[in-house]
């Protein structure tokens, strides 16, 4: 779906259109419920958040104000939230290591284990990730945003997308290296 | 590799670099083999993770329905009506275009006809689509679109299939000036039955005062097809002084309803499918109401789908008849006429008094029970006069 396709839902969503909101429900929700699933790690959890993300758009379809992309818009409401609810759950969700512990940067056996990577070790890689770390590789490789929408939909300097990818995927390379590889 | 380089190959990869950074980024790429490893990395970690989201299980089916639940209550009836389907910009559009296309065409196909000089290979019209408003007095000034079968007359054909395609609620207004009123009206009456139509509304206050014209107006409905054939038929019983149609395309409007309608039935089924489900007190009730809120809005919507459904499948006439006379005075009467009626006015007057006299006879038994105390205490009362003076003296 195109963003002026996105935006022109939007305002009839703003009029109180069910059949828009259904519309861009199925348009968007299962990418918003995965990127919140991948953040807070928890099926129900997930499903919650992904209804309370699509219950903002319709209260504020009306007060979105077209700086961004409708997409960018509604992922940054998905990520608000997740990180929200990590928070009450005392989860961490700010990796310590944007600025220190810089991982090897050379093409080594990590590199090799990244290639033969199944989904299972994947899984168990991206779960030792931090949640902004996660985040960062989602919006990145599967959503396919720009350093800028990054940096407004997770609300920090596009400095701090970049270190943060970079370092994302050092890490979940060592913590493929790490792994078993299956044999 | 320059690490400001490493960092830019994630947004490399996904293809959201801008100009001048790709072009470093490339530049990078060309001269160090260390950088080309890392990007083959990157596109494999992309790849994995696409992978990876392809497979993950879409949200249940059900999240849809609960987050319906969660959007406030659907708007009054008034105000869907107004968004329904004159809110969007486009949908403006839309009518423009409309509008605009099937005018461009009726002129188009009246001057083909023109042109062809009324020429026999165009035959009579099957049908006609009056497009434009005719203020005019007489009907022919209407301008009709030939409902073209083939050939030359596409553009006539392409009106024809808008009018199918897009579902018109008509509505048309007739006025005639005719002889009789009272007549016409009897015909008009009779000409609508037969087509299968019927008299929704009349207005006749009957014969007016001397000086005034008597002016008969009844709105008709007949079946949607038969609206031309309608005002041809009513058209006949005097002078056309005014023949209009307008036609409203209800078809998004509809089709908005079939799909909220569809959609308000499939939230009313998943709330149906929670309520089974066991849950404490509160979220059943919070359920059931929502399930009572969604079921009002289905029958509002269904209501006024199946009005404008009603709008489309049938054709309002709005028709006034005038008589092209003032009502004259009445004669003068005659000796005769006037002695009948100084006979009627004493006959009523002697009934007037007859109905006064037993009125007062009522009265005075319904009150006989007052008067009767009152005569008693004056009787009373002298007798006590009548005992005190003997002593007083």
């Amino acid at each position: 779906m195109t963003d002026a396709e996105d935006r022109a839902l939007l305002e009839r969503i703003a009029t109180r259109d069910r059949l828009a909101f259904e519309t861009f429900f199925g348009a968007h929700g299962a990418d918003v419920h995965r990127f919140v699933r991948d953040l807070v790690r928890d099926d129900g959890l997930a499903e919650e958040l992904t209804s309370d993300v699509m219950v903002e758009v319709w209260r504020g379809a009306g007060r979105f104000a077209g700086r961004s992309r409708v997409r960018t818009w509604v992922f940054g409401i998905a990520h608000h939230k997740a990180i929200d609810a990590l928070r009450r759950s005392h989860v961490r969700t700010i990796p310590l290591d944007d600025l220190a512990d810089q991982p090897s940067t050379t093409a080594g056996p990590e590199a090799a284990a990244l290639h033969a990577a199944d989904r299972r070790q994947l899984e168990a890689a991206l779960a030792s990730l931090s949640a902004e770390h996660r985040a960062v590789l989602e919006l990145t490789y599967v959503g396919g945003f720009s350093q800028k929408e990054i940096a407004e939909i997770v609300g920090c300097p596009v400095a701090t997308v970049k270190t943060r990818a970079f370092y994302a995927k050092g890490r979940l390379r060592d913590a493929l290296g790490k792994a078993e590889l299956p044999r | 590799m320059k690490h400001d380089v490493a960092e830019l190959l994630p947004f490399y990869v996904n293809g959201t670099l801008e100009a001048p950074d790709r072009a470093r980024v490339e530049a990078e790429l060309a001269r160090c083999p260390e950088c080309s490893a890392e990007l083959d990395d990157l596109r494999v970690l992309a790849e994995n993770l696409r992978a990876r989201a392809q497979a993950t299980p879409p949200p249940p089916q059900t999240l849809l329905a609960r987050t319906f639940a969660q959007l406030a209550p659907e708007p009054t009836l008034a105000t869907r009506l107004r968004t329904a389907w004159w809110s969007a910009p486009a949908r403006y559009a839309t009518a423009v275009v409309l509008v605009a296309s099937v005018s461009a065409g009726a002129v188009a196909a009246w001057h083909l006809r023109e042109s062809a000089g009324h020429d026999d290979r165009f035959g009579a019209p099957s049908s006609l689509v009056y497009v434009t408003r005719s203020s005019a007095p007489h009907a022919e000034a209407a301008v009709p679109a030939v409902a073209a079968k083939s050939g030359p007359r596409t553009i006539g054909a392409v009106n024809a299939s808008v009018a199918q395609t897009h579902r018109l609620a008509r509505t048309a207004t007739l006025e005639l000036v005719v002889r009789d009123a009272e007549a016409s009206r009897t015909r008009a009456a009779d000409a609508t039955t037969a087509l299968g139509g019927v008299v929704t509304a009349l207005i006749d206050e009957g014969p007016p005062a001397a000086g005034d014209v008597h002016q008969v107006h009844a709105t008709i409905e007949v079946p949607a097809a038969r609206l031309d054939d309608a005002l041809d038929r009513l058209a006949q019983l005097g002078t056309v002084q005014r023949r209009e149609i307008d036609a409203e395309d209800v078809d998004a409007s509809l089709v908005d309803q079939d799909a909220r309608l569809r959609n308000l039935r499939r939230e009313e089924t998943a709330l149906l499918q929670l309520m089974d489900k066991r849950g404490s007190v509160d979220e059943i009730l919070t359920v059931e109401q929502k399930l009572s809120e969604v079921r009002g809005s289905i029958e509002e919507l269904d209501a006024q789908h199946q009005h404008d459904l009603h709008r489309v499948a049938t054709g309002t006439i709005s028709l006034t008849l005038t008589e092209d006379h003032p009502r004259a005075a009445p004669p003068n009467p005659g000796p005769t006429a006037r002695i009948d009626g100084a006979w009627q006015n004493g006959l009523r007057a002697l009934g007037e008094t007859v109905v006064a006299f037993v009125s007062i006879l009522a009265w005075s038994v319904a009150f006989s029970p007052v008067l009767l105390g009152l005569a008693g205490l004056t009787y009373l009362a002298k007798r006590g006069m009548g005992r005190l003076r003997p002593t007083q003296g």
